[in-house]
């Protein structure tokens, strides 16, 4: 993920943290305006899952791996958001 | 030595994640636990919305903001220390990793005046309630973390200043990286689930 192959001059890395950071002031902005309830907060949910198979297939490299180890993070990510999506569901 | 039992350089073999085996075999419990820590918070928020939505309010989102922003520069700073030492540049990986810890540095900094607001000023301990019992212990076991990762990134860093790493063998260098991702990744849940969802 961090070689040198470049888009418009950035590395592949660059623009991950750069989207990175776009969905985090995302996620504070909506926190700030004060939005809630079941939709804002899936939204946001979904948004953090993103980021985080973001850092799982492109900073910790498993994108590039093959079988098994390929999918640990996603399914970290997968089971807890479902988890937290219908806690969240069910609290509405 | 027979072909199959020939060291691979680090990072070629595309079956294996990078770094040490040991150290992803502890982050999937380090995950587990967190994950089991995230559904505890969501499912126990089901029987007092009002009182999490309440007390969510009285956390410092702004500080949440500047410690995720940190966090992910930092995880950032560690990719580009990976790929430095993939370049065979250990005086460039060395700077990275620095970089890293200084970010980390200002995570545990803006942490602790969140934690010296809560604990001091406004008298806040784990059994004020339920939200803040799930906050303090949610975030501190994080924070730990966070200093753990501070620790094993600055021995990566002594190492690889000492020229222990290179473009063939930097394992370590791949092993605190993948740690301290973990470090980031936990955290980018528990700020939305904390601060912002309600």
């Amino acid at each position: 993920m961090s070689g040198k192959k470049t888009t418009l001059g950035l590395r592949p890395c660059t623009w991950v943290y750069l989207f990175l950071m776009t969905f985090t002031f995302v996620t504070f902005l909506v926190g700030q305006m004060g939005l809630s309830g079941l939709t804002v907060s899936l939204l946001i949910l979904l948004l953090a899952l993103i980021k985080g198979e973001l850092v799982g297939y492109y900073f910790m490299g498993l994108g590039r791996v093959k079988g098994l180890w390929h999918w640990p993070v996603f399914i970290w990510l997968f089971i807890p958001g479902i988890l937290i999506g219908t806690a969240f569901y069910l609290a509405s | 030595m027979t072909a199959s039992t020939q060291a691979i350089p680090a990072g070629t073999d595309p079956r294996r994640p990078p770094g040490d085996l040991a150290i992803w075999i502890f982050i999937l419990a380090e995950l587990g636990v967190f994950a089991v820590f995230f559904a505890a918070y969501a499912f126990t928020r089901m029987n007092h919305v009002e009182l999490f939505n309440q007390y969510q309010q009285h956390l410092d989102r702004r500080a949440a903001l500047i410690n995720t922003l940190a966090l992910i520069t930092s995880s950032y700073f560690v990719v580009r220390a990976v790929a430095a030492i993939r370049e065979d540049n250990p005086r460039h990986c060395v700077n990275w990793l620095l970089a890293a810890v200084s970010m980390g540095l200002v995570f545990v900094v803006v942490k602790l005046g969140e934690y010296h607001h809560h604990f001091v000023v406004e008298g806040v301990n784990l059994s004020t309630n339920t939200f803040y019992m799930f906050y303090i212990s949610l975030t501190f076991f994080h924070f730990m973390h966070v200093i753990m990762g501070m620790v094993i990134l600055s021995a990566v860093a002594v190492m690889a200043k000492k020229g222990k790493y290179s473009a063939r063998e930097h394992t370590g260098v791949e092993t605190g990286a993948s740690y301290w991702h973990m470090v980031d990744l936990v955290w980018l849940i528990l700020f939305p689930l904390v601060y912002v969802m309600r």
